[in-house]
This record gives C-alpha cells, structure tokens and sequence, in this order.
C-alpha cells in the first residue's frame, strides 16, 4: 500500500513480488486494455511503430539483461540481429523453410553465436571485450554481405510472411498480437530471470566479479550464460524482424543499429527491465517525433530534407546528454518523480550529502 | 614492387591515424570512437577553409590544421572533462554518441556529397615514380613522410619535455600526478587536442588524395586494430601494429578478395585479442585496470 | 596543548564512502606547525581516509567530508580537490602507488617539481632531495619500478618534498619494510624537519617506531579517535603499551574488545 511516509516492505515474499502495491495493479490493468485496444483504433502507420517498438523490446531486452544485469557490454548487437535475419532468410531462400524451422534454427545459430560472442569475454573486461564484440560485428556483416552477392542477391533477400494452416501473417494488426505476445513472454522471462539465482549471480559479476568467484559463483559459466541468452533473444528478434519486413539486407544491420541498441539501454535506465522497454520506446519514436518536430515549426520546414542528419545529431546530443546527466536514464527520473509524488511533502534526500 | 610501395603508403595511413588512438588511451585509458569522425571534421575543415581563401591554399592548410588542435581542446573541455571519474566505459560511450552527433552536423553542415579538397585548394597530386615501374602519388608521399616527422616529433616530446613527462606521469598514475600538483584537465586537454590535431592531419591528406566522403569513418574505424594490436598504450607500438594490419589487409585484397578488405583488420584484432590482449607493445596491467 | 593556533585542525570530521559506508566520524585532531604528530590505528581503522580527506584524495572514490571541518591555517579545505590542496602546501605521501613506476628516478622527481619552477631552480631543488637521500643520486637513470622498497619510500618523500609542502603527510611508511630501514626512514623525517622546518603527519601501525620521534599522538579505533596525548604519556598509557607496544604482560596483542579498560579510556566515557 502507498502510505503517506511511504511503501514498506513487511516481509521477504513481498521482496520477490512483481507487482507490489494496487496503485501499480491498477496502472497495469489500465495499460493492459490501452495495448489491447490501440490496435483497432491506431492507423496503419502508427500500427507499424507499435510493432517496431515490439520488436525492439525484445533485442533491448537482451541486451539489458547483458550489459545491464551481468555487466558485459557488448557492441556486436547489430550482428547478432543480422546473424538471425540471415538465417532465416538463407534458410527460406534455399530450402523453403517454414517459419517453425527458422525460427529454432535462429534461436540455435543465436546460442552458438551467443558461445563465440561471449568466449572473450572470460579473457577481457569492459573496453577490450567491447571491441572485441564490435569486430565480430563486422565479420557477421560480411559474411552476411558475402552471402548476398555471391548468390545474386545484392540488394537482399526477400521473405514471405509465415503462413501456419493456410493463415498467412501479413496484417498488421495480426502482427501486433503476435508481437505482443512474444513481449510479454520475453518480457516475464527476463523478469524471472533476474529475480532467479542466475540472475542475481548475473548481477554479482557485474559489480564484483572477483568476489563473486570467491564467493563460488561459476563466473565463467555464468558469463557465457549470459551472452547465451541474450545472443538466443537477440537472434530470434532478428528472425521476427525478417518477417516482419519480409525482406533481409546486410544494409540494415550497421554499427549504427548497434549504437540505437546500446543508446536504449542507457537511455532507458541500465539495470531495469523497465528501462529496456522505456529505452525501445523512446529510441524507436524518437527519429520520428524529430520529424514531426520539424514539421510543425514552419520556419523549419525547409530542414525536411535533412531529418535525416538532423535526428543523428538530436539521439548523438540525447545520448551524451542521458551519459552526462541522467546515467540512470528514464528510469532514474520515473523514479525520482515516484518518491518526490509518494513522499510529499517530505523532501527525500539520499543518505550522505556529500557529492 | 607497387605493392610495397602500397604497403607503405597504408602503413603510414594506419599509422597517423592510430596515433591519435594512442595519443588519448596513454593519458586518459579512454578508447576515443569518435576518432573516424574527428578526422573527416578535420578533412571538412580544410575544405572550407580552401573555399575561402582562394588565394592562398597553404594558409587554407595552416588554418585547417591548427583548428583541428583547437577542436580536441574543446571537446575535452565542454564534453569529456565531464567524465573524469566515471566508469571508463562510460566515457567510451560518449565518445561513440558524439561520434554520431558529428556526423549527423557534418551532414547538415556540408551535406552528404563527396567532396574534392584539392581541386578547390588548387593542387595537383602528380604521381611520383619510384623506379622499376611502381609510382605513389604526391600527396601519398607526403602522408609517409608527414607519418615519420610526427612519430618522431612525438617520440621526442614524450621523451625531453616537460608535458611529455607529465603525460607519462598522469598515463600511469593520474591521482599521484594530480597531488604533485600536476594540472589533470590540462594535460587530459593537450592530450586530446594532439590526437584530433593527428587525426585531422591524417584526414586532409586522405581527403587530398582520395577525396572526402563518408568512407572516411570505416578507415579511422579500421585504424584502431592497428593501435590496438601494437598495444593501445605504446606509439611504437602503432606503428608496427599498423603495418601488421596493413600488410594482413593488402596480402587479403591481392590473393582473397577485395571485398574482405573492411573486415580484415578486425580479424587480426580478434586473433591479438585472444593471444595477447594487451598488444604486442602494451604494457599487461592495463587489462586489468579496465 | 600550545595555545598558538595548530597549522592543521580537524573538528568533528566525517567520511562517508559511496553515500553509506561510513568510515570516520567525529574525528577531531590538532597538528601544531613544526611538530611530528603520530596517528596510530590497526587495519581498516580509517587513518588513510583521514589523511585522504585531508589531501584532497577521496572525492576521486566517491567518498566525501560529510560533517566537519578540516582547517589548513585557518582555511577550511575539506573537499577540495587534490591539486588544490597540493598548492596550499599539503603533500601526501600515499600508502600505496606512490612512486609512478614506468619513469625513471629523475623523471619521477621532474614530474614533481611545481609547474613555474626554471631549469635552474628544478635542478637545485632535485639536488637538495639527492642530498637528503644519496641513495637515489646513485640510482638517477633507473627505472622506478625496479628500486628496492626502501629506495621507493626516499622517492615517494622525496618527490613530496619538491612540492615544497608546509605539512607532509605520511601513510604507513614501514609497511613491508625491515625494522632497521625503518629506523633509517625515520631519521631521515626527524632531520627533515629540523633542516626544512616541516610539519609530519605521520600514520603507523605499531607504535613502537614511530613513537619514538614523535611530539605527539593519537589513535584511531573503528574511525574514532580513541586516544590523544604526548609521546610520553602515549608511551605510558596502558593500553597503548598492551596493544601498540606489546608489552601488556601474559600472552601480548589481545583483541581490543576484549579488554574492558579500552572502553572506559575512551575520550567521550571521560
Ligand atoms: N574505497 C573505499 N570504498 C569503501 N569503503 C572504504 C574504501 N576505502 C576504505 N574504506 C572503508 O574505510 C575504513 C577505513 O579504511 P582505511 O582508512 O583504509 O583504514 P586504515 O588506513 O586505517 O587501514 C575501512 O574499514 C573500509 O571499510
Ligand atoms: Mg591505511
């Protein structure tokens, strides 16, 4: 219950709930029918950025549970999209695989990839293991290029949407479901997930992994757990997002996709489930509120042309400003404005004044 | 015959521009990733600047130059100063969105087209024969020996000055450094303005040669294997690193493919990486200070 | 004490860690200018966070002065940030990485004379370090990392010197060191501040040593300052000579808790 001093916890199993007051079970109930509802109101366009949102949820997800829980940064997150988009698409292009064959074979190439992703990462810490995710990002990338004009296919290789009994996935709004669905499992996954015993010792080698390995958490095995994981969820978005686009080109999949994965997690808020779905949301609007930001101003219409480099100066400034500010992202501030509302009128300061 | 002279002239290539790697890793452990971006920024510099004095192209050149040194002072003072004492990786990330930001305002401010400094500069790149039928350019030339001039000169900055040592002192120790009274944010600013000063160098001439587009940002991209397989703390070090990565990338493009040329540099970065993560001229704690 | 105003004075300072680990509190301690003070304390007992709040040292591990004063002749200088402190006259010879290790012994001393100086000046001063300690005039060229570990602590107080501080603060100089090279390093501060005038904060382990030299003392238990008095009446108290001293008669060095004298001879019990 909110209480005016505040919400206490009174006991252990309160500590593990999810949802904790019914201020929350109501706001959730209420976002519920929101998302269960927009679909049949929405337009086809907005309908599209729900489902990119989707999707971004889930690789922002992963990547969360990576960088933001168990501390690994990983700068290969492009690739590994790629590595699952090409799957599916080699795998349809050559043999006519069906969805439910693409699908598991991207979850596989993911985990196996997610074993040579996250090799070096028991050898090296934080920059070094960075760069070395960012050059198997640029080996993915060619190897994807490769594909692509040996077999002909230079401007990329199309996908027809999966089909299950006849029913073929095209609409939108089926979309919409389906993404849906595979959020909110995912979503629940790594919720457990961090909650459970691994994701604690994900957290412990994050912040101490030499006391962690004291403390007999397996780190390496729980190292590459991680990168497992977020390789698998990684890779099985990039097989939706082939789909879903019903149509894959390395083009798509630049150290620039990367970057926007990277800018969600710090945006959103690192080590928050919250913040990876705050951060999908937030950076897959953003280029388009610029957008319409600049449609708006009349007396910046003439800069239409430039949106584009526009909105990569805007989420480059954005992102410094969230690195410098704000590095608990939006999460941080939700939760500054939470307490400032549960407290008032109590000021709430952090223990220490000193900083 | 060409092909060493080629292998020279990427060697150089590699060399100026990792030395710009180096140049900030030795003092602040800071791996700069906007570096590809601060080149061409230095590149588009000269570019206006040729535009505008038409008359006197090596003024166009000086100015040029002496901006880019400005540039690094700047953004250490307005951007980076902000990270001292954060989580290196961090700082790092900063560096990569202000890469972006970079190139989002060089688009807008000088559009997407490529671009021809040396034309505008009113230059000619002749090639230069070195006998028995291999030739290099003229500006490539340059590059080599505007490469050798600078590694020495830095070598003998490091060694005989006053800020060299201090350099050195805040590289290994910053907080001792710091109670010797030495000036941190003075010495992290001439850091940084040295590097985007080299990389804005290595970025005209490359801009000279082959013109000015965004292909500019995967070459200072490609040059960071190099400074990392020399050891990202060790200007001698860049050198040989450079040449290792632009031998492995030349022998690729002539018995492979052309093609895997982008990648190869990341291949040899990998393979370091699993040896001996600390580059051949690297000192070994600094793995573990990450 | 003196009634002349201390060139150093705590007043009830507080360090606090990362906003919650608390590591010193309500530590108040006068130094009085051309004095050698003593501040003796066991492990985790907080005198290298004192001496790092002192020099400017904490902020850089998110630790800050939270309560308090800290006054350097009369300017209150708790959290400053370290090259300032340095300016004023306060250098610090740390605990551990003192001496940077990749440089040689000349570059160490070089990189540590302050900014302004000429070519002639740093070089005069440079040559008074080497006069205190001939050791490193010997071993000018070498690398710093390779000197022994006695050379590395002249080192240490000697690029301290080059700052030309008016305090010097000095943490657990004989750590790892013989006995007899201790001695020598002590000789070595008493002359220093008989010949430059200066004024030794000096953090130590074991009174045995360091008492000796001293004008005065006091220890530090758990972050507070349980004990403060001159070297003779430090040298007499009992638990100083059963803890510090070990000359507690039986089985020597009990634990602290378990003698009960220990509380009642803390300064707020009277
Ligand atoms: N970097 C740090 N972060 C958090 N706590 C610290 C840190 N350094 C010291 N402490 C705390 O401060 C206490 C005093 O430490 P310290 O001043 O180093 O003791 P001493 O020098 O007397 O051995 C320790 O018990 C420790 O818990
Ligand atoms: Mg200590």
């Amino acid at each position: 219950m909110a209480q005016a001093s505040g919400y206490f916890k009174t006991s252990y199993g309160q500590e593990l709930r999810l949802i904790e007051t019914t201020t929350q079970k109501v706001a959730l109930a209420a976002f519920v029918v929101v998302l269960l509802v927009y679909p049949f109101f929405a337009k086809p366009f907005f309908l599209d950025l729900a489902n990119q949102v989707f999707l971004a949820v889930i690789a922002a997800s992963a990547l969360m549970l990576l960088t933001g829980f168990a501390g690994q940064i990983s700068l290969g997150h492009a690739g590994l999209l790629a590595a699952g988009a090409f799957t599916t698409g080699i795998l349809y292009k050559e043999v006519g695989a069906p969805f439910w064959v693409t699908l598991p074979a991207s979850a596989v190439v993911g985990a196996l990839l997610g074993l040579v992703f996250g090799l070096p990462s028991l050898r090296l810490k934080g920059l070094y293991l960075a760069v070395t995710t960012l050059a198997l990002h640029f080996i993915v990338a060619y190897a994807g290029g490769e594909y692509e004009t040996k077999r002909g296919y230079s401007t990329g290789v199309s996908v027809s949407p999966p089909s299950l009994f006849g029913f073929e996935l095209t609409q939108g709004r089926h979309w919409y479901f389906v993404l849906l669905a595979f959020d909110v499992l995912v979503v629940l996954f790594c919720l457990n997930l961090v909650r459970s015993r691994t994701g604690r010792s994900f957290i412990a080698i994050r912040d101490h992994d030499t006391v962690a390995e004291a403390l007999g958490i397996p780190v390496k095995r729980t190292k590459l757990l991680a990168f497992v994981i977020s390789s698998v969820l990684t890779t099985l978005t990039g097989s939706l997002l082939a789909y879903y686009q019903g149509f894959v080109t390395i083009q798509a999949f630049t150290i620039y996709l990367t970057i926007e994965y990277v800018a969600m997690v710090i945006i959103g808020g690192s080590g928050s489930m919250l913040g990876a779905i705050l951060g999908a949301v937030f950076v897959v609007l953003f280029p388009h509120v610029i957008e319409a930001a600049i449609r708006l101003v009349p007396a910046s219409r003439h800069l239409v042309n430039d949106a584009f480099a526009i909105n990569f100066a805007a989420f480059g400034l954005i992102m410094v400003l969230f690195l410098i500010f704000e590095p608990l992202g939006l999460v941080g501030i939700w939760r500054r404005l939470r307490d400032y509302f549960l407290l008032w009128p109590f000021r709430q300061t952090a223990v220490g004044k000193g900083g | 015959m060409q092909v060493l002279a080629n292998l020279v002239v990427l060697t150089a290539i590699y060399a100026l521009i990792s030395c710009g790697y180096v140049l900030i890793y030795r003092v602040s452990r800071v791996l700069n990733l906007a570096h590809g971006e601060l080149m061409m920024l230095g590149a588009y510099l000269l570019f206006t600047l040729a535009s505008l004095f038409k008359g006197g192209p090596e003024l166009a050149f000086a100015g040029a130059v002496g901006l880019s040194l400005l540039v690094g002072f700047v953004l250490y003072v307005v951007l980076m100063r902000k990270m001292t004492g954060e989580l290196v990786i961090a700082a790092v990330l900063v560096t990569i969105a202000l890469g972006i930001l970079l190139r989002g305002l060089m688009v807008l401010i000088w559009t997407a087209r490529d671009l021809h400094p040396i034309s505008v500069l009113g230059w000619k790149n002749p090639p230069v024969p070195l006998g028995g039928g291999t030739s290099i350019s003229s500006v490539a030339l340059a590059t080599i020996l505007v490469a050798v001039v600078l590694y020495l000169a830095l070598m003998l900055f490091f060694r005989y000055t006053r800020w060299g040592l201090q350099m050195r002192a805040v590289g290994e120790r910053p907080l001792l450094a710091a109670q010797r009274g030495i000036k941190l944010h003075a010495v992290y600013a001439l850091a940084w303005a040295l590097s985007t000063f080299s990389g804005g160098l290595a970025g005209m001439l490359l801009a000279l040669d082959s013109g000015l587009g965004s292909t500019m940002v995967i070459v200072g991209l490609k040059a960071f294997p190099a400074a990392l397989v020399g050891g990202l703390d060790s200007l001698l070090g860049a050198v040989v690193g450079s040449f290792i990565v632009a031998a492995a990338e030349i022998l690729a493009i002539h018995f492979i493919d052309p093609l895997i040329s982008d990648v190869v540099p990341f291949v040899v970065l990998i393979a370091m990486l699993l040896v001996r993560p600390w580059g051949l001229f690297g000192t070994k704690e600094e793995i573990e200070r990450v | 004490m003196t009634e002349s105003p201390p060139m150093l004075r705590l007043e009830k300072v507080e360090v606090v860690y990362k906003k919650v680990i608390t590591a010193i509190q309500g530590v108040s301690l006068d130094v009085q200018q051309g004095q050698i003070v003593v501040f003796l304390g066991t492990n985790g007992a907080g005198k290298t966070t004192t001496l790092r709040a002192i020099s400017g040292f904490i902020g850089t591990d998110d630790a800050w002065v939270t309560e308090g004063r800290i006054l350097f002749e009369g300017q209150d200088i708790a959290n400053w940030p370290p090259q300032k402190v340095a300016n004023r006259g306060i250098a610090l010879v740390p605990e551990r990485e003192k001496i940077f290790e990749t440089l040689t012994v000349m570059d160490n001393l070089e990189a540590s004379v302050g900014a302004g100086a000429s070519r002639a000046t740093r070089k005069r001063m440079i040559d008074t370090v080497f006069d205190h300690f001939p050791r490193l005039a010997t071993a000018k060229t070498r690398l710093a990392g390779y000197l022994s570990g006695g050379e590395r602590q002249m080192l240490a107080i000697g690029s301290a010197l080059l700052c030309e501080p008016r305090l010097l603060l000095v943490d657990e100089m004989s750590m790892g060191l013989a006995p007899r090279l201790v001695e020598e390093l002590l000789d070595h501060i008493v002359t220093l501040k008989k010949t430059l005038g200066l004024t030794i904060l000096l953090v130590e382990q074991s009174a045995h040593l360091a008492l000796g030299i001293a004008d005065y003392g006091y220890v530090i238990e758990n972050g507070r300052i349980v004990l403060d008095g001159t070297r003779e009446r430090l040298g007499g108290h009992k638990d100083v000579q059963e803890f510090y001293l070990g000359q507690g008669g039986g089985d020597a060095r009990k634990s602290y808790r378990e003698v009960k004298q220990y509380r009642r001879s803390r300064r707020w019990y009277g």
